[in-house]
Protein backbone atom coordinates (compact mmCIF):
# COMPACT_ATOMS: atom_id res chain seq x y z
CA UNK A 1 0.00 0.00 0.00
CA UNK A 2 1.01 3.61 -0.74
CA UNK A 3 1.54 5.84 2.59
CA UNK A 4 2.28 9.38 1.75
CA UNK A 5 3.23 10.83 5.73
CA UNK A 6 1.46 8.50 7.31
CA UNK A 7 -1.39 8.74 4.55
CA UNK A 8 -3.03 6.27 2.97
CA UNK A 9 -3.34 6.94 -0.91
CA UNK A 10 -4.22 5.27 -3.64
CA UNK A 11 -2.45 6.33 -7.60
CA UNK A 12 -5.33 7.28 -9.97
CA UNK A 13 -8.04 9.73 -11.05
CA UNK A 14 -9.01 11.93 -8.97
CA UNK A 15 -12.31 13.52 -8.37
CA UNK A 16 -14.33 10.39 -7.62
CA UNK A 17 -16.43 11.34 -4.74
CA UNK A 18 -14.71 14.53 -3.69
CA UNK A 19 -11.45 12.65 -2.01
CA UNK A 20 -8.58 15.08 -0.82
CA UNK A 21 -5.28 14.74 -3.23
CA UNK A 22 -1.93 14.79 -1.64
CA UNK A 23 1.40 15.14 -4.59
CA UNK A 24 -1.22 13.50 -6.91
CA UNK A 25 -2.41 11.20 -5.11
CA UNK A 26 -6.14 10.39 -3.78
CA UNK A 27 -6.07 10.00 -0.10
CA UNK A 28 -8.10 6.97 1.10
CA UNK A 29 -10.01 8.54 4.43
CA UNK A 30 -10.46 5.59 6.84
CA UNK A 31 -13.49 7.16 8.60
CA UNK A 32 -15.64 6.54 5.18
CA UNK A 33 -13.67 2.78 4.15
CA UNK A 34 -13.50 -0.42 6.31
CA UNK A 35 -10.96 -1.44 3.77
CA UNK A 36 -9.02 1.57 4.42
CA UNK A 37 -9.39 1.35 8.41
CA UNK A 38 -8.26 -1.98 7.88
CA UNK A 39 -5.42 -0.83 6.53
CA UNK A 40 -4.63 1.88 9.28
CA UNK A 41 -5.28 -0.93 12.10
CA UNK A 42 -2.45 -3.25 10.53
CA UNK A 43 -4.29 -5.54 8.14
CA UNK A 44 -1.16 -7.11 6.21
CA UNK A 45 -3.47 -8.45 3.40
CA UNK A 46 -2.04 -6.33 0.66
CA UNK A 47 -3.42 -5.57 -2.60
CA UNK A 48 -1.13 -5.22 -5.59
CA UNK A 49 -1.21 -5.00 -9.40
CA UNK A 50 -1.99 -8.51 -10.60
CA UNK A 51 -5.04 -9.09 -8.28
CA UNK A 52 -8.10 -9.93 -8.76
CA UNK A 53 -10.84 -9.11 -6.68
CA UNK A 54 -14.23 -10.21 -5.99
CA UNK A 55 -16.21 -6.76 -4.20
CA UNK A 56 -19.22 -7.49 -2.40
CA UNK A 57 -21.38 -5.03 -1.23
CA UNK A 58 -19.42 -2.23 -3.50
CA UNK A 59 -22.04 0.30 -2.50
CA UNK A 60 -21.25 3.63 -4.65
CA UNK A 61 -17.60 2.59 -5.44
CA UNK A 62 -15.73 4.75 -3.45
CA UNK A 63 -13.64 2.27 -2.16
CA UNK A 64 -13.82 0.20 -4.78
CA UNK A 65 -12.45 2.76 -6.87
CA UNK A 66 -9.14 3.05 -4.62
CA UNK A 67 -8.98 -0.59 -4.74
CA UNK A 68 -9.08 -0.63 -8.40
CA UNK A 69 -6.26 1.74 -8.34
CA UNK A 70 -4.34 -0.88 -6.87
CA UNK A 71 -5.92 -4.13 -8.74
CA UNK A 72 -5.94 -5.87 -11.78
CA UNK A 73 -9.41 -6.01 -11.67
CA UNK A 74 -12.39 -5.79 -9.32
CA UNK A 75 -15.65 -7.42 -9.65
CA UNK A 76 -18.16 -5.19 -7.81
CA UNK A 77 -21.73 -6.54 -6.69
CA UNK A 78 -23.66 -4.40 -5.74
CA UNK A 79 -28.01 -4.94 -5.31
CA UNK A 80 -29.40 -1.61 -4.52
CA UNK A 81 -30.90 0.33 -7.37
CA UNK A 82 -29.38 3.91 -6.00
CA UNK A 83 -25.87 2.95 -5.04
CA UNK A 84 -25.61 1.03 -8.15
CA UNK A 85 -26.18 4.18 -10.20
CA UNK A 86 -22.87 6.16 -8.57
CA UNK A 87 -21.11 2.99 -8.85
CA UNK A 88 -21.99 3.16 -12.81
CA UNK A 89 -20.46 6.57 -12.88
CA UNK A 90 -17.23 5.26 -11.34
CA UNK A 91 -17.19 1.91 -13.34
CA UNK A 92 -17.48 4.30 -16.79
CA UNK A 93 -14.32 5.63 -15.28
CA UNK A 94 -12.63 3.15 -14.52
CA UNK A 95 -12.03 -0.13 -17.33
CA UNK A 96 -10.85 -2.24 -14.24
CA UNK A 97 -14.65 -2.32 -12.12
CA UNK A 98 -16.54 -4.96 -13.81
CA UNK A 99 -19.92 -3.95 -12.09
CA UNK A 100 -22.64 -6.31 -11.28
CA UNK A 101 -26.14 -5.55 -10.35
CA UNK A 102 -27.12 -8.66 -8.49
CA UNK A 103 -27.71 -10.09 -5.36
CA UNK A 104 -24.65 -11.20 -3.27
CA UNK A 105 -26.57 -14.45 -1.69
CA UNK A 106 -27.24 -15.39 -5.23
CA UNK A 107 -23.69 -15.52 -6.49
CA UNK A 108 -25.30 -18.32 -9.31
CA UNK A 109 -26.54 -15.33 -10.79
CA UNK A 110 -23.18 -13.82 -11.74
CA UNK A 111 -20.80 -17.05 -11.83
CA UNK A 112 -20.89 -16.97 -15.72
CA UNK A 113 -19.17 -13.92 -15.20
CA UNK A 114 -16.57 -13.33 -12.33
CA UNK A 115 -13.19 -15.56 -13.12
CA UNK A 116 -11.12 -17.02 -10.02
CA UNK A 117 -9.97 -14.25 -7.66
CA UNK A 118 -7.14 -13.38 -5.21
CA UNK A 119 -8.87 -11.62 -3.10
CA UNK A 120 -12.96 -11.67 -1.56
CA UNK A 121 -13.61 -8.83 0.06
CA UNK A 122 -17.22 -8.41 1.66
CA UNK A 123 -19.07 -5.67 3.05
CA UNK A 124 -22.85 -6.39 3.24
CA UNK A 125 -25.30 -5.22 5.40
CA UNK A 126 -27.07 -8.77 5.51
CA UNK A 127 -28.71 -10.87 8.20
CA UNK A 128 -26.50 -13.78 7.07
CA UNK A 129 -22.98 -12.77 6.21
CA UNK A 130 -21.36 -15.85 7.25
CA UNK A 131 -23.45 -17.17 4.46
CA UNK A 132 -23.14 -15.02 1.73
CA UNK A 133 -19.44 -15.67 2.13
CA UNK A 134 -19.71 -19.06 2.25
CA UNK A 135 -21.40 -18.96 -0.84
CA UNK A 136 -18.78 -16.95 -2.95
CA UNK A 137 -16.04 -18.85 -1.77
CA UNK A 138 -16.02 -21.14 -4.76
CA UNK A 139 -14.46 -17.83 -6.47
CA UNK A 140 -11.67 -17.86 -4.57
CA UNK A 141 -8.61 -19.50 -5.72
CA UNK A 142 -6.45 -21.93 -3.61
CA UNK A 143 -4.20 -19.67 -0.98
CA UNK A 144 -6.63 -16.81 -1.51
CA UNK A 145 -7.71 -15.05 1.40
CA UNK A 146 -11.60 -13.29 2.00
CA UNK A 147 -11.63 -10.76 4.22
CA UNK A 148 -14.89 -10.19 5.36
CA UNK A 149 -16.57 -7.54 7.05
CA UNK A 150 -18.83 -8.34 10.15
CA UNK A 151 -21.54 -5.75 10.57
CA UNK A 152 -22.54 -6.51 14.05
CA UNK A 153 -25.46 -3.97 13.88
CA UNK A 154 -26.59 -5.62 10.83
CA UNK A 155 -27.16 -9.13 11.91
CA UNK A 156 -28.37 -8.46 15.68
CA UNK A 157 -28.65 -5.17 17.30
CA UNK A 158 -29.53 -6.63 20.28
CA UNK A 159 -26.62 -9.37 21.04
CA UNK A 160 -22.85 -8.31 21.89
CA UNK A 161 -20.88 -7.05 18.90
CA UNK A 162 -18.23 -9.55 20.14
CA UNK A 163 -20.59 -12.29 20.33
CA UNK A 164 -22.07 -11.84 17.18
CA UNK A 165 -18.46 -11.54 15.77
CA UNK A 166 -17.82 -14.83 17.57
CA UNK A 167 -21.03 -16.57 16.10
CA UNK A 168 -20.09 -15.91 11.97
CA UNK A 169 -16.72 -16.96 12.91
CA UNK A 170 -17.75 -20.20 13.91
CA UNK A 171 -20.00 -20.84 10.92
CA UNK A 172 -17.05 -20.06 8.70
CA UNK A 173 -14.60 -22.45 10.42
CA UNK A 174 -17.58 -24.82 10.23
CA UNK A 175 -17.92 -24.60 6.62
CA UNK A 176 -13.96 -25.06 6.49
CA UNK A 177 -12.12 -21.29 6.74
CA UNK A 178 -9.86 -20.86 8.64
CA UNK A 179 -9.74 -17.26 10.40
CA UNK A 180 -6.11 -16.06 10.58
CA UNK A 181 -7.13 -13.03 12.20
CA UNK A 182 -9.84 -10.42 13.77
CA UNK A 183 -9.34 -6.72 13.48
CA UNK A 184 -11.72 -4.16 14.89
CA UNK A 185 -12.30 -1.08 13.03
CA UNK A 186 -12.61 1.62 16.25
CA UNK A 187 -12.23 4.09 16.64
CA UNK A 188 -12.84 4.28 12.64
CA UNK A 189 -16.44 2.09 12.43
CA UNK A 190 -18.31 1.07 15.58
CA UNK A 191 -18.97 -2.52 15.87
CA UNK A 192 -17.61 -3.65 12.89
CA UNK A 193 -14.75 -6.34 12.55
CA UNK A 194 -12.87 -7.80 10.09
CA UNK A 195 -11.87 -10.98 9.67
CA UNK A 196 -9.10 -12.63 7.62
CA UNK A 197 -10.40 -15.69 6.39
CA UNK A 198 -8.11 -18.46 4.49
CA UNK A 199 -9.10 -21.89 3.41
CA UNK A 200 -7.25 -24.71 5.24
CA UNK B 1 -29.65 -25.58 -20.28
CA UNK B 2 -31.11 -26.99 -17.22
CA UNK B 3 -28.70 -28.41 -14.78
CA UNK B 4 -30.21 -31.00 -12.24
CA UNK B 5 -29.48 -30.15 -9.01
CA UNK B 6 -26.47 -33.00 -7.66
CA UNK B 7 -25.93 -33.72 -11.27
CA UNK B 8 -22.87 -35.74 -11.69
CA UNK B 9 -20.18 -33.17 -12.54
CA UNK B 10 -19.55 -34.63 -16.17
CA UNK B 11 -23.24 -33.88 -16.83
CA UNK B 12 -22.90 -30.12 -16.52
CA UNK B 13 -21.32 -28.61 -18.71
CA UNK B 14 -20.20 -25.19 -17.53
CA UNK B 15 -21.09 -22.25 -19.41
CA UNK B 16 -19.62 -19.01 -19.42
CA UNK B 17 -20.34 -15.46 -20.56
CA UNK B 18 -17.45 -16.32 -23.44
CA UNK B 19 -18.77 -19.55 -24.23
CA UNK B 20 -19.39 -23.14 -23.31
CA UNK B 21 -16.44 -25.47 -22.41
CA UNK B 22 -16.97 -28.72 -22.76
CA UNK B 23 -13.70 -30.70 -21.44
CA UNK B 24 -10.61 -29.51 -23.54
CA UNK B 25 -13.07 -28.46 -26.36
CA UNK B 26 -15.06 -25.41 -26.12
CA UNK B 27 -17.46 -23.50 -28.24
CA UNK B 28 -17.12 -19.66 -28.51
CA UNK B 29 -20.12 -17.01 -28.31
CA UNK B 30 -21.41 -15.70 -31.80
CA UNK B 31 -20.36 -12.11 -31.54
CA UNK B 32 -18.99 -9.68 -28.92
CA UNK B 33 -21.32 -7.47 -28.79
CA UNK B 34 -22.28 -6.53 -25.68
CA UNK B 35 -26.63 -6.84 -26.77
CA UNK B 36 -25.43 -10.37 -27.76
CA UNK B 37 -23.52 -11.52 -25.13
CA UNK B 38 -26.37 -10.29 -22.62
CA UNK B 39 -29.11 -12.07 -24.16
CA UNK B 40 -26.95 -15.16 -24.63
CA UNK B 41 -26.49 -15.16 -20.39
CA UNK B 42 -30.56 -15.04 -19.73
CA UNK B 43 -30.14 -18.44 -21.04
CA UNK B 44 -27.46 -19.50 -18.89
CA UNK B 45 -27.59 -21.34 -15.58
CA UNK B 46 -25.10 -22.49 -13.48
CA UNK B 47 -25.43 -24.67 -10.59
CA UNK B 48 -22.85 -23.59 -7.53
CA UNK B 49 -22.74 -27.29 -6.24
CA UNK B 50 -20.84 -28.10 -9.39
CA UNK B 51 -19.22 -25.03 -10.18
CA UNK B 52 -15.74 -24.17 -10.90
CA UNK B 53 -14.64 -20.58 -11.73
CA UNK B 54 -13.18 -19.76 -15.27
CA UNK B 55 -10.33 -18.28 -15.65
CA UNK B 56 -9.64 -15.55 -18.70
CA UNK B 57 -7.52 -18.18 -20.27
CA UNK B 58 -9.91 -20.57 -21.00
CA UNK B 59 -11.48 -17.54 -23.22
CA UNK B 60 -8.18 -17.55 -24.90
CA UNK B 61 -7.84 -20.84 -25.53
CA UNK B 62 -11.30 -20.77 -27.04
CA UNK B 63 -10.04 -18.19 -29.89
CA UNK B 64 -12.93 -15.46 -28.16
CA UNK B 65 -10.20 -13.25 -27.60
CA UNK B 66 -5.97 -12.96 -27.75
CA UNK B 67 -5.25 -11.24 -24.89
CA UNK B 68 -5.86 -10.15 -21.49
CA UNK B 69 -6.68 -6.60 -22.52
CA UNK B 70 -9.18 -7.77 -24.31
CA UNK B 71 -10.98 -9.96 -21.95
CA UNK B 72 -11.44 -7.26 -19.78
CA UNK B 73 -12.42 -4.74 -22.57
CA UNK B 74 -15.48 -6.67 -23.95
CA UNK B 75 -16.31 -8.13 -20.59
CA UNK B 76 -16.63 -4.27 -19.05
CA UNK B 77 -19.00 -3.22 -21.89
CA UNK B 78 -21.25 -6.32 -21.56
CA UNK B 79 -20.88 -5.92 -17.52
CA UNK B 80 -21.82 -1.74 -18.11
CA UNK B 81 -24.48 -2.64 -20.99
CA UNK B 82 -26.49 -4.84 -18.32
CA UNK B 83 -25.93 -2.69 -15.63
CA UNK B 84 -27.41 -0.05 -17.43
CA UNK B 85 -30.63 -1.84 -18.58
CA UNK B 86 -31.40 -3.42 -15.34
CA UNK B 87 -31.26 0.30 -13.74
CA UNK B 88 -33.33 1.94 -16.56
CA UNK B 89 -36.15 -0.83 -16.13
CA UNK B 90 -35.97 -0.46 -12.53
CA UNK B 91 -36.45 2.70 -13.12
CA UNK B 92 -39.21 2.99 -16.03
CA UNK B 93 -41.55 1.35 -12.58
CA UNK B 94 -43.81 4.16 -12.18
CA UNK B 95 -44.18 2.89 -8.13
CA UNK B 96 -40.41 3.86 -8.20
CA UNK B 97 -41.18 7.62 -8.07
CA UNK B 98 -44.15 7.16 -5.41
CA UNK B 99 -41.60 5.68 -3.52
CA UNK B 100 -39.45 8.13 -3.11
CA UNK B 101 -42.36 10.35 -2.74
CA UNK B 102 -43.49 8.31 0.29
CA UNK B 103 -39.23 8.96 1.65
CA UNK B 104 -39.61 12.58 1.15
CA UNK B 105 -42.53 12.89 2.54
CA UNK B 106 -41.64 11.68 5.70
CA UNK B 107 -38.83 13.56 5.90
CA UNK B 108 -40.96 16.67 5.68
CA UNK B 109 -42.89 15.37 8.59
CA UNK B 110 -39.56 15.24 10.31
CA UNK B 111 -38.38 18.38 9.75
CA UNK B 112 -41.38 20.63 9.97
CA UNK B 113 -42.00 18.85 13.44
CA UNK B 114 -38.22 19.71 14.47
CA UNK B 115 -38.50 23.31 12.62
CA UNK B 116 -41.70 24.07 14.89
CA UNK B 117 -40.30 22.86 18.07
CA UNK B 118 -37.26 25.06 17.64
CA UNK B 119 -38.63 27.62 16.40
CA UNK B 120 -41.35 28.20 19.37
CA UNK B 121 -38.27 27.38 21.94
CA UNK B 122 -36.63 30.17 20.19
CA UNK B 123 -40.30 32.83 20.87
CA UNK B 124 -40.93 31.13 23.92
CA UNK B 125 -37.30 32.55 25.14
CA UNK B 126 -38.14 36.23 23.98
CA UNK B 127 -41.84 35.73 25.34
CA UNK B 128 -41.96 33.65 28.38
CA UNK B 129 -45.67 34.02 28.49
CA UNK B 130 -46.37 31.92 25.31
CA UNK B 131 -44.07 28.77 26.73
CA UNK B 132 -47.12 27.72 28.60
CA UNK B 133 -49.68 28.18 26.00
CA UNK B 134 -47.70 26.82 22.97
CA UNK B 135 -48.31 23.59 25.03
CA UNK B 136 -51.88 23.14 24.35
CA UNK B 137 -51.72 24.52 20.52
CA UNK B 138 -51.70 22.66 17.84
CA UNK B 139 -48.34 22.68 15.27
CA UNK B 140 -50.70 24.61 13.30
CA UNK B 141 -51.80 27.07 15.42
CA UNK B 142 -48.83 27.38 17.16
CA UNK B 143 -47.01 28.38 13.82
CA UNK B 144 -49.86 30.75 13.28
CA UNK B 145 -48.78 32.38 16.61
CA UNK B 146 -45.36 32.39 15.37
CA UNK B 147 -46.40 34.27 12.34
CA UNK B 148 -48.12 37.23 13.97
CA UNK B 149 -46.36 37.38 17.33
CA UNK B 150 -42.90 36.37 16.20
CA UNK B 151 -39.69 38.45 15.99
CA UNK B 152 -38.41 39.55 12.09
CA UNK B 153 -36.15 36.40 12.07
CA UNK B 154 -38.44 33.58 13.58
CA UNK B 155 -41.62 35.34 11.73
CA UNK B 156 -39.15 34.11 8.57
CA UNK B 157 -38.77 30.87 9.67
CA UNK B 158 -42.07 30.23 10.39
CA UNK B 159 -43.22 31.18 6.83
CA UNK B 160 -40.66 28.77 5.43
CA UNK B 161 -42.28 26.26 7.33
CA UNK B 162 -45.55 27.01 6.01
CA UNK B 163 -44.30 26.72 2.68
CA UNK B 164 -43.08 23.30 3.53
CA UNK B 165 -46.38 22.55 5.17
CA UNK B 166 -48.17 23.56 1.68
CA UNK B 167 -45.37 20.83 0.13
CA UNK B 168 -46.00 18.02 2.59
CA UNK B 169 -49.93 18.44 1.39
CA UNK B 170 -49.38 18.87 -2.30
CA UNK B 171 -47.28 15.96 -2.30
CA UNK B 172 -49.74 13.85 -0.08
CA UNK B 173 -52.26 14.66 -2.69
CA UNK B 174 -49.74 13.38 -5.22
CA UNK B 175 -49.17 9.89 -3.35
CA UNK B 176 -53.00 9.38 -3.06
CA UNK B 177 -53.64 9.52 -6.50
CA UNK B 178 -50.58 7.66 -7.72
CA UNK B 179 -51.01 5.44 -5.34
CA UNK B 180 -54.62 4.77 -6.55
CA UNK B 181 -53.37 4.05 -10.19
CA UNK B 182 -50.43 1.90 -9.07
CA UNK B 183 -51.72 -0.08 -6.26
CA UNK B 184 -55.54 0.44 -6.41
CA UNK B 185 -56.59 -2.74 -4.59
CA UNK B 186 -53.87 -2.00 -1.32
CA UNK B 187 -55.09 1.42 -1.85
CA UNK B 188 -58.73 0.65 -1.48
CA UNK B 189 -58.14 -1.52 1.68
CA UNK B 190 -56.12 0.81 3.76
CA UNK B 191 -55.79 4.50 1.76
CA UNK B 192 -52.95 5.30 -0.66
CA UNK B 193 -50.90 6.68 2.42
CA UNK B 194 -50.30 3.53 4.02
CA UNK B 195 -50.20 1.44 0.82
CA UNK B 196 -47.10 3.56 -0.83
CA UNK B 197 -45.47 3.24 2.64
CA UNK B 198 -45.57 -0.41 2.47
CA UNK B 199 -44.78 -0.72 -1.44
CA UNK B 200 -41.85 1.69 0.15
CA UNK B 201 -40.95 -0.96 2.45
CA UNK B 202 -40.99 -3.55 0.42
CA UNK B 203 -39.09 -2.18 -2.36
CA UNK B 204 -41.10 -2.61 -5.19
CA UNK B 205 -44.65 -4.02 -6.32
CA UNK B 206 -43.16 -7.16 -7.67
CA UNK B 207 -41.45 -7.04 -4.72
CA UNK B 208 -44.73 -6.80 -2.38
CA UNK B 209 -46.38 -9.58 -4.66
CA UNK B 210 -44.09 -11.80 -3.59
CA UNK B 211 -44.26 -11.43 -0.05
CA UNK B 212 -46.22 -14.05 1.53
CA UNK B 213 -49.08 -12.52 4.33
CA UNK B 214 -47.69 -13.05 7.39
CA UNK B 215 -44.31 -10.73 5.87
CA UNK B 216 -46.89 -8.14 4.65
CA UNK B 217 -48.54 -8.13 8.29
CA UNK B 218 -45.21 -7.37 9.93
CA UNK B 219 -43.42 -4.95 7.59
CA UNK B 220 -42.29 -1.98 9.71
CA UNK B 221 -41.85 -4.13 12.49
CA UNK B 222 -38.35 -5.62 11.91
CA UNK B 223 -36.82 -4.67 15.32
CA UNK B 224 -39.70 -6.51 17.29
CA UNK B 225 -39.68 -9.60 15.12
CA UNK B 226 -36.03 -10.55 14.88
CA UNK B 227 -36.43 -9.65 19.08
CA UNK B 228 -38.72 -12.38 19.13
CA UNK B 229 -37.10 -15.42 16.98
CA UNK B 230 -34.16 -14.29 18.94
CA UNK B 231 -35.04 -14.47 22.66
CA UNK B 232 -38.83 -15.44 22.13
CA UNK B 233 -40.40 -12.41 23.21
CA UNK B 234 -43.88 -11.76 21.99
CA UNK B 235 -43.82 -12.07 18.28
CA UNK B 236 -45.40 -8.36 16.62
CA UNK B 237 -48.69 -8.52 15.70
CA UNK B 238 -48.65 -5.43 13.34
CA UNK B 239 -46.03 -3.47 11.41
CA UNK B 240 -46.86 -0.07 8.98
CA UNK B 241 -50.82 -1.87 8.59
CA UNK B 242 -50.92 0.05 12.60
CA UNK B 243 -51.60 2.98 10.92
CA UNK B 244 -54.38 1.94 9.39
CA UNK B 245 -57.14 2.94 11.58
CA UNK B 246 -59.01 -0.43 10.92
CA UNK B 247 -56.19 -1.96 12.99
CA UNK B 248 -55.39 0.85 15.47
CA UNK B 249 -59.07 1.41 16.22
CA UNK B 250 -60.04 -2.15 16.64
CA UNK B 251 -60.49 -3.49 19.58
CA UNK B 252 -57.45 -4.22 21.75
CA UNK B 253 -58.14 -8.37 22.18
CA UNK B 254 -58.95 -8.47 17.88
CA UNK B 255 -56.10 -6.12 16.63
CA UNK B 256 -53.82 -9.34 15.94
CA UNK B 257 -57.20 -10.77 14.23
CA UNK B 258 -57.34 -8.09 12.31
CA UNK B 259 -53.91 -7.44 11.37
CA UNK B 260 -53.92 -11.26 10.15
CA UNK B 261 -56.41 -11.04 7.94
CA UNK B 262 -55.28 -7.50 6.72
CA UNK B 263 -52.22 -8.91 5.77
CA UNK B 264 -53.69 -11.82 3.89
CA UNK B 265 -56.26 -9.63 2.30
CA UNK B 266 -53.29 -7.19 1.46
CA UNK B 267 -50.96 -10.08 -0.27
CA UNK B 268 -53.96 -10.83 -2.60
CA UNK B 269 -54.28 -7.04 -3.52
CA UNK B 270 -50.66 -6.75 -4.38
CA UNK B 271 -50.93 -9.59 -6.60
CA UNK B 272 -54.23 -8.08 -8.74
CA UNK B 273 -52.19 -4.62 -8.55
CA UNK B 274 -49.29 -5.95 -10.46
CA UNK B 275 -50.64 -8.52 -13.07
CA UNK B 276 -54.28 -7.15 -13.68
CA UNK B 277 -53.97 -3.41 -12.36
CA UNK B 278 -57.16 -2.70 -11.64
CA UNK B 279 -59.43 -2.09 -8.59
CA UNK B 280 -61.62 -5.60 -8.53
CA UNK B 281 -64.74 -4.68 -6.71
CA UNK B 282 -65.89 -8.20 -5.92
CA UNK B 283 -62.44 -8.44 -4.24
CA UNK B 284 -62.69 -5.43 -2.19
CA UNK B 285 -65.99 -6.11 -1.28
CA UNK B 286 -65.21 -9.83 0.14
CA UNK B 287 -62.26 -8.50 1.92
CA UNK B 288 -64.39 -5.54 3.69
CA UNK B 289 -66.48 -7.75 4.99
CA UNK B 290 -63.72 -10.35 5.90
CA UNK B 291 -61.97 -7.37 7.75
CA UNK B 292 -65.30 -6.16 9.33
CA UNK B 293 -65.92 -10.34 10.66
CA UNK B 294 -62.43 -10.10 12.09
CA UNK B 295 -62.86 -6.47 14.02
CA UNK B 296 -65.80 -8.00 15.48
CA UNK B 297 -68.28 -5.34 13.93
CA UNK B 298 -68.05 -1.83 11.59
CA UNK B 299 -64.87 -1.02 10.18
CA UNK B 300 -64.83 2.63 8.94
Amino acid sequence: MIWIDGVLVSRGEAGVYGERVIRGFRVWNPRRSKLAAYYYLGGEIEIDAPMRILYLGAAHGTTVSHVADYADVVYAVENAYAPMRDLLAVAARRKNIVPLFSDAAEPALYAPLVEEVDLLFQDVAHADQAGIAIRNMPFLKDGGVALVVVKARSIDVAERPADVVRGVSGKLEDSGLFIRRVIWLEPYHRDHAVLECTRD
Amino acid sequence: MYIIPGAPRSLSMPEYWFGEVRGKSCTPAGSRDPEYLARRLEGIRISMDSFSPLTWEMARDCGFVATREEYLRILHDLCMHRAEMSLSLVAARPEQELIQMVHMRDQLDEAINLLVEKAIEWHAARSPEFSRKYRVLRPASALETLLAEGGPHVREIATGIRHLSEARAGITREIERIAGTVLPNCSALVGGLVASRILAAAGSLEGLARLPAGTIQVLGARTALFAHIRSGSLPPKHGIIYQYRGVHRAAKGRRGKVSRTLGAKLAIAAKIDLFRGERDEGFLDAARSALERAGGGLVR
